[in-house]
């Protein structure tokens, strides 16, 4: 594969969310705002690309029987290396709060093992590494999608800051899990009918 | 090479472990003081923001050390108290000593014993003292701080903090400014075992639609559990408190 399709598939024509249908519900928890929905993308970005670029590295070394295992250890590592970071700095420390358990939980996002057996296990380093950074971008893309219609809708402003004018009343039912799906739902009816090959006969 | 002998994969193994462990040791300590400064500042932003000196909102825009400023200027006194409500030690106000909630959780294992514990006391310039509760949720622990007037048992304000409550349900005790507003103004009825009730249907009215003054308060619909918890977090903690208001409001009385 080229390295322009590597990294242009996974944003558009093979999304992770929209056509793979993975990491679905950190993408309902996280997207009621945007600061929460950008801090969460570029920690999954960070996380899928360099553990594919170390599993690649490594990936003649593992023993087979134990591939699974040696997966987990590298991105817990990683996952674990995003939260303390994130805990670190003033400005991220409350959104790492308010994102909670959904940080580690990164670690159970089926994008970053999926894409570590499909593709960095098979191939060079650099790709890999692409691979993974465009995948998290993907996520990330859909995931501000999101975000963008539930805290505009939902609180009437987009990172942190009014926009809408101050007699907007905010819709309930938009800052609830549910509506992410609904949302989520109308974003998959508009790719797939923009793909066609998508369609089921 | 063989990659797949037992000694191979044991061998391997152990060493990705050992690895992983020390560069995530190394992490941990190199950035431990920076985690806990920011720990710092949030508890002290959490009980300003129970004693009323500001949204929890406005306390994040201001950043660490305006935090800390803030806290500087409005404290008076800072010490730990036992069971006989007496001082055991003072906390330094120069050092904005605070207890972090894993020292709160060191104290919770004694103050449910009911003996041997040294718990934290803040009184700031307008008459306010803060103390902090610790309890157990749902999923894990939770805690807050209450404030009280000067007459030792008005509620002034309360903050709500948890470690991993449900969001939109459990996680209301701190994300719903309503259910904090809730206590201003009750009552906490130290002779009860019952200090403070967050219960179904807890904020009756009168006849005007004015809520009655009492120790109860409602509790948040979908989470009974940690509604619970945090109710229990109550009662244990504001009665390990209760000999200390006791003397202090005596102490008061008899200055009059």
């Amino acid at each position: 594969m080229k390295l322009k399709e590597t990294i242009l598939d996974p944003i558009f024509k093979s999304n992770p969310i929209t056509v793979l249908v993975l990491g679905i519900c950190s993408s309902l928890a996280v997207t009621v705002t945007m600061k929460g929905a950008l801090v969460m993308a570029l920690s999954v970005m960070v996380v899928t690309g360099i553990s594919s670029l170390i599993l690649s590295t490594l990936r003649n070394t593992i023993p087979g029987r134990v591939r699974i295992i040696v997966q987990l250890v590298v991105v817990a590592l990683m996952v674990i290396l995003v939260d303390q970071i994130l805990k670190s700095f003033e400005a991220t420390y409350p959104i790492d709060k308010q994102l909670s358990v959904y940080i580690s939980l990164i670690i159970t996002n089926c994008i970053v093992m999926g894409r570590i057996e499909a593709f960095a296990l098979g191939n060079k380093p650099i790709p890999s590494l692409l691979d993974g950074l465009a995948n998290g971008a993907g996520y990330g893309m859909i995931l501000l999608i999101v975000a963008f219609f539930r805290e505009l809708l939902g609180s009437g402003t987009l990172f942190g800051i009014q926009v809408l004018p101050a007699g907007y009343v905010t819709n309930n039912l938009v800052i609830l899990p549910p509506f992410a799906l609904i949302l989520l739902g109308c974003i998959v009816w508009v790719q797939r009918s923009i793909q066609k090959d998508l369609q089921e006969k | 090479m063989n990659t797949n002998s037992n000694l191979y994969t044991v061998i391997y193994t152990t060493i990705i472990v050992v690895v992983v462990a020390a560069v995530l040791a190394f992490v941990s300590q190199s950035l431990k003081s920076k985690q806990e400064a920011n720990e710092k500042a949030d508890t002290i932003s959490q009980m300003l923001t129970a004693g009323g000196f500001g949204s929890k909102a406005e306390f994040q825009a201001m950043g660490n050390a305006k935090v800390l400023d803030t806290y500087g200027e409005q404290i008076a006194q800072a010490f730990t108290v036992n069971e006989k409500g007496e001082k055991v030690a003072d906390l330094s106000l120069t050092d904005r000593e605070v207890l972090s909630p894993k020292q709160l959780k060191a104290q919770n294992y004694k103050v449910k014993d009911g003996s041997g514990y040294a718990i934290p006391v803040f009184i700031f310039k307008n008459g306010i003292t803060v103390v902090p509760v610790y309890g157990a949720g749902l999923w894990g622990p939770v805690w807050g701080y209450i404030a009280f007037e000067s007459d030792g048992k008005t509620i002034h304000g309360a903050y709500f903090d948890h470690e991993s409550e449900t969001a939109g349900l459990g996680a209301k005790i701190k994300d719903d400014p309503d259910f904090q507003a809730e206590f201003v103004g009750e009552l906490a009825d130290f002779g009860n075992k019952n200090v403070f009730d967050i219960v179904k249907g807890g904020a009756p009215k009168d006849a005007e639609g004015k809520s009655i003054v009492d120790n109860k308060i409602d509790a948040i619909t979908g989470a009974t559990m940690t509604s619970k918890g945090l109710d229990a977090a109550i009662d244990t903690w504001l009665g390990a408190y209760a000999a200390y208001f006791g003397s202090a409001v005596k102490a008061e009385e008899e200055q009059l």
